[in-house]
């Protein structure tokens, strides 16, 4: 009796083992049919993603917003979240590339670079400030593949949630007609904001203004605003005095009011910047979610446009 | 200076071939005076002839820089997509040094000329001195400075990355603790010592597997003859991780740091402070447990909050500790690791790790870690940082009757531990501080440390540290040392990100 009770437990340890490692308790092997489970590394692309997606699936993020991704450091949370997705977002350029190890440590190669459900949000897009000639270091922590924060400009909604589509779609051609009406809803929304925002700007057309990251030339691009300068000329690296007492010079002829801080970077250099040159800073988050009301794409550029054209008002 | 060769080469033409000619009427001087004559009109006319050649080609060269310049500040990699509203805006980009005032280039129509569009491209770009290959290379070329060395070119890419991290450290203390070899890098007190030049090779090897190979040099001194410092290379690392296993585990062979507690996956010139902590240093030697050959498997269990666990055999090659060297009595070991993500109140880590394998008298040694870090950094800017961590290490160890030592006790049982707290005010500046506790594995004795530290990075790929350090040992170490620990790190070309 003993021994068949014994029999019975080692059994069941048994079968529990097999079914923990054929993955029946692992999200990561559920059926086809079930919601999608996307991943996006960055904010902005969680935030299109996740109005293209609606009720046919969960998004989750791998950077909290307002956290700045220059910085980031792989944690575990991480690996787990990759772990569980079926598809990836990310960016494309190197603004994301943290993402390679994580995903190597995960176990879900499904999510490797190349694979059929990785998403690269910038095929097609034409980028802005690709370094040409010799980059180095010397340069600064830059992206020689260009500037990666083309989401800003509104126009590049339609090439990008293209991509985002047919990577779902591939991924789930049960699902391709649900989201690209979805998609085509998303993008009549943007297109109707746009609007709203090319008026409220129309007034600061070609107004001069100054960023302390490159973050913003596609927002410049979108809305006609003209960059005269950057603070942190090479990325990651504190600006030296030269190149902050010619940017004043600069900031002073052109008269610039407004310098564009993201909200993760510390304000005192742009604040004596600013104040040299006689201008104010404006401080904002540069992706959404890192503010109330700024979860969603339209939400997070509804507060830029208003906040930017209020600063350029004073 | 290509004038100056254009001359030289006429002169050396008409010395080489005209004169020897006109030596046949040497007598008559009449004759070679006109000779003469005649050979300097023409050499007047060459130098006009390429006079004019140069300042067509310089015209040249001027027209292309300016048609140019503005056209390789954006790449267009497809035809643009069909603009809303904002994008019909004139498109504003800068120019490649940023405090430039932008100049308003055309935004370029969907059904842009595919020649436009090439000329956008950096293949394009680099197109254009190779067309002009054949007329030799232009006065800008020349006056450019030269790259040395390029490993990846537009159009040319190199399919894996390459880093190379520069670890340099001094170790200042007083004479008597040099003369007796008592600092934390014995028998390199007072000096500069390039502890590491590590260069990295690291890519995907094919679909299914990623590689890395690191080889690295530094000196190395003996503390039997001070005097004799060699530069050392050693291959640290070459393993292959196999990315696509069943059941979603992740495969390393090769030669390796394995997966050890908390710091053991971490080197020397990434380490939290200038030096590894004694404890480590005392179990394992000076590098910790690197370099041992093997086979690791690892695993993200299928749970809530992350759980991974892994188990590796090897040698046991490492010599403090373990030392047989032989898969018929291998070093086994396993790790289990969780992570708590507290959101907005930061992250803790905990490892739980355990290694078995036996010594180079054939006696078992198996050594018991724990370690937790926990990491707090604010929404918004990340910073300050504020990281508590520590490690603490038992080891269960059988000797020969030989090592008993007085008390006569065949099986030791020792422990040690450190801990640190790091405030990393902005991501320029840190400061923290760590103490050290460990007894020694095999001799009686025990030594404490503690250790302020300062460290400062200009960029992501540059730091520098200030460490002081007091070390007070007892027993086998009996000593009392006070130290100033010096660090410099580089890091040069590709470098994966930091781990939590």
């Amino acid at each position: 009796m003993r021994t068949h009770g014994t029999s019975m437990l080692l059994a069941r340890l048994l079968v529990l083992a097999a079914l923990v490692g054929l993955g029946v308790a692992d999200p990561t092997v559920a059926p086809a049919q079930e919601r999608l489970r996307v991943l996006a590394t960055l904010p902005d692309l969680w935030s299109i993603t996740r109005a293209l997606v609606g009720e046919l699936g969960d998004v989750q993020v791998a950077t909290r917003p307002g956290q700045n991704p220059h910085d980031l450091e792989i944690r575990p949370s991480q690996i787990l979240l990759v772990k569980r997705a079926e598809i990836l977002v990310r960016n494309g350029l190197e603004e994301d590339a943290w993402i390679d190890p994580v995903i190597e440590s995960s176990g879900n190669p499904r999510l490797l670079r190349g694979s059929p459900s990785v998403v690269e949000a910038v095929r097609g897009l034409p980028v802005l400030k690709v370094r040409t000639g010799a980059v180095d270091r010397s340069l600064g922590d830059v992206h020689p593949s260009g500037n990666p924060h083309f989401t800003l400009d509104p126009g590049t909604a339609p090439v990008v949630t293209a991509n985002i589509v047919a990577g779902l779609s591939r991924l789930r051609p049960d699902l391709a007609e649900r989201l690209e009406t979805n998609r085509r809803r998303f993008l009549d929304e943007v297109a109707a904001a746009a609007q709203r925002w090319t008026q409220t700007l129309a007034p600061y057309r070609g107004a001069p203004v100054v960023s302390y990251h490159d973050s913003w030339p596609y927002f410049y691009r979108a809305f006609g605003l003209e960059e005269v300068g950057i603070i942190e000329d090479r990325p990651g690296v504190p600006p030296s005095p030269q190149h902050l007492a010619t940017l004043i010079r600069q900031m002073r002829e052109r008269g610039v009011k407004v310098v564009l801080v993201e909200s993760w970077y510390q304000t005192d250099t742009p604040t004596a910047v600013a104040r040299a040159a006689g201008a104010q800073i404006l401080v904002v988050p540069q992706s959404p979610g890192a503010m109330k009301g700024t979860d969603t794409y339209i939400g997070h550029l509804d507060a830029l446009v208003t906040a930017m054209a209020r600063a350029l008002a004073q | 200076m290509r004038r100056h060769r254009y001359l030289s080469l006429v002169v050396w033409l008409l010395v080489s071939s005209g004169i020897p000619t006109t030596s046949g009427y040497a007598q008559d001087a009449d004759a070679l005076r006109r000779e003469l004559e005649t050979l300097r009109r023409q050499l007047s006319t060459m130098t006009q002839a390429y006079e004019q050649r140069l300042n067509a080609l310089s015209d040249r060269v001027q027209q292309l820089e300016a048609g140019q310049a503005p056209a390789t500040q954006t790449l267009a990699t497809a035809p643009p997509p069909k603009p809303l509203t904002p994008s019909a805006a004139p498109a504003t980009t800068r120019s490649a040094t940023p405090a430039a005032v932008p100049t308003p280039p055309p935004a370029a129509p969907a059904s842009a000329p595919p020649v436009a569009v090439a000329a956008l491209a950096p293949g394009a770009v680099a197109q254009a001195p190779a067309a002009q290959a054949s007329e030799g290379p232009t006065l800008k070329e020349m006056l450019t400075p030269r790259q040395p060395f390029a490993l990846s070119t537009p159009g040319r890419t190199l399919l894996f990355d390459i880093g190379v991290s520069g670890d340099f450290v001094a170790d200042l203390t007083s004479a008597r603790v040099e003369r007796r070899q008592e600092g934390t890098f014995p028998g390199q007190e007072n000096r500069f010592i390039p502890r590491e030049v590590e260069l990295s090779l690291f890519g995907r090897v094919d679909p299914y597997a990623s590689a890395v190979v690191r080889i690295s040099a530094g000196e190395e001194s003996s503390t039997n003859a001070p005097a004799s410092r060699d530069l050392n290379v050693n291959l640290d690392e070459a393993n292959v991780t196999l990315l696509t296993p069943p059941l979603g585990t992740t495969a390393r062979f090769g030669l390796m740091r394995p997966r050890f507690g908390t710091l053991n996956t971490v080197h020397q010139d990434d380490l939290p402070q200038v030096d590894r902590p004694d404890v480590l240093t005392q179990f394992f030697g000076p590098e910790e447990m690197d370099g041992e050959s093997g086979l690791e498997a690892f695993w993200v269990l299928p749970l809530s909050n992350y759980n991974e666990l892994s188990v590796g055999i090897f040698n046991g090659d490492n010599e403090v500790a373990f030392g047989r060297g032989s898969l018929r009595k291998p070093l086994v070991m396993g790790r289990w690791r969780t992570f708590f993500e507290f959101e907005e109140h930061g992250g803790l880590q905990l490892d739980f790790s355990a290694a078995s394998g036996f010594t180079s008298d054939n006696q078992r040694n198996t050594l018991v870690g724990l370690g937790a870090k926990y990491k707090w950094a604010p929404s918004g800017s990340g910073f300050p940082v504020f990281t508590l961590a520590g490690e603490a290490l038992a080891g269960f160890r059988n000797v020969s009757a030989t090592d008993a030592g007085p008390s006569g006790a065949r099986h030791l049982e020792r422990w040690g531990a450190y801990l640190y707290g790091q405030y990393d005010l902005n991501r320029h500046w840190a400061a923290g501080l760590r103490g050290d506790w460990t007894e020694l594995p095999t001799a009686p004795g025990r030594e404490w440390a503690i250790s302020p530290y300062v460290q400062f990075k200009p960029s992501e790929f540059l730091r520098f540290r200030v460490q002081y350090k007091h070390t007070e040992g007892t027993g086998s170490v009996e000593r009392s040392v006070n130290e100033v620990l010096l660090q410099g790190t580089f890091i040069l070309g590709a470098h994966p990100a930091e781990r939590f």
